[in-house]
């Protein structure tokens, strides 16, 4: 995990072992992904791609060794839509928080877990306040 | 055409209270309205029993297929599904996805549209049989009919190109045979039970529960797997991403 600890920049935190909550199923493996890792991104919203059969949050955040560019991988517009999710949720230029569960290999990627918007507010796949532990 | 169909109903005394409506023009009696968009629920139960889904009890030969499939696994080959090129799963697998379906009554059929890999399943209900030598594919070959309130559909013709599940390694043959029960049990809450048999790989049959919520404010949306797919697997099933803005 050196490649892990060396890309940790002033926008990338952290929080190293948490507990993972059960992935909801898509249409592949989620082995992919260190799912018993969690990471803060801090960044810049580069492009929200609200496209099946994957959302996938571009962001470009601040590296230990320059700009990085992260994609996080979401459920679909059909899952997000129906939970308080909009094409317009995130837009290009927005500053943000995103907490992911990174790839087990060095690249920039990851699979979305939520995002604090710029006013404070968290969005889970399973949408907005009030949190997760009370949505269906 | 709900109009003309409550008329009838209304001719033939049949009760129009909630879950009670006419479904169908040849089904004349009133049978409970299993019409609308449905998501599976995760946790949720009707009735007691392990809360752990039944594992399939497979014959030797499928026992092996499955070895040799966990074997490959080990390899690091076969870590993905096929759903990860946008290859449907196929019967029973598409009826437990973490997207809704609808189900659509016209004279005679009973028509699901899934909006997973946007899936469509057609259900005869006028009285027809199966084929004699169907051909083999991922939904099958589905006829159904009414036992009092439970909506039960018959399905054969599976092509042994898809999964039987948990996993990719529990296969079926061409033989499989699945029996689903619908039923309401409260206005909004439906049980399914499914029952499998195939005599080629399954050793006993395999039952399942599972309990969808209706959602009469949802429409179906478009779910076109391959419009950004960046999860494709290569030839021996590895996993791959693409990061590629």
């Amino acid at each position: 995990m050196t490649s892990l600890a060396t890309r940790l920049g002033s926008g990338v935190l952290w929080l190293g072992l948490a507990a993972a909550p059960p992935a909801v199923l898509a249409h592949h493996s989620y082995a992919m992904f260190d799912m018993s890792q969690t990471l803060t991104l801090q960044g810049t919203i580069r492009d929200f791609q609200w496209t099946n059969p994957h959302s996938w949050i571009w962001i470009d955040v601040a590296g230990a060794k320059g700009p990085e560019q992260w994609g996080i991988e979401g459920m679909s517009p059909n899952y997000l839509a129906r939970r308080g999710w909009t094409k317009h949720t995130l837009k290009p230029g927005d500053k943000v928080s995103v907490l992911i569960h990174p790839l087990k290999g060095a690249e920039h990627g990851g699979s979305f877990l939520s995002v604090t918007l710029a006013d404070g507010s968290v969005m889970r796949q399973s949408g907005g306040p009030p949190p997760a532990s009370s949505a269906p | 055409m709900r109009k003309s169909v409550a008329c009838m109903a209304v001719l033939l005394g049949a009760p129009l209270l909630g879950l009670a409506r006419a479904a169908t023009a040849d089904t004349p009696a009133a049978h409970p309205d299993l019409s609308g968009v449905w998501e599976v629920t995760l946790g949720v139960r009707t009735r007691p029993g392990p809360r752990r889904p039944e594992a399939p009890v497979l014959t030797p030969e499928y026992a092996q297929k499955l070895a040799d499939f966990q074997a490959a696994q080990a390899r690091g080959e076969d870590q993905e599904t096929p759903q990860a090129n946008c290859v449907p799963p196929g019967m029973p697998g598409i009826m437990n996805q973490p997207y809704p379906m609808e189900l659509l009554f016209t004279p005679g059929k009973i028509t699901i549209v899934i909006e997973a890999y946007s899936q469509t399943r057609r259900i005869f209900m006028d009285g027809r049989k199966h084929p004699d030598d169907p051909d083999l594919t991922y939904n099958g070959h589905s006829i159904g009919h009414w036992d009092g309130d439970t909506l039960v559909v018959d399905s054969v013709g599976f092509s042994p190109d898809t999964a039987l599940g948990p996993s990719q390694g529990y296969r079926h043959s061409d033989q499989m045979h699945i029996v689903e029960r619908f039923r309401l049990t409260a206005p909004d809450t439906m049980e399914v039970v499914t029952t499998i048999d195939d005599a080629k790989a399954l050793a006993k049959p395999l039952t399942a529960t599972k309990v969808l919520k209706r959602h009469p404010d949802w429409d179906i949306a478009e779910y076109i797997c391959e419009q950004n797919n960046r999860n494709r697997s290569d030839s021996q099933g590895k996993a791959g991403i693409i990061l590629t803005h």
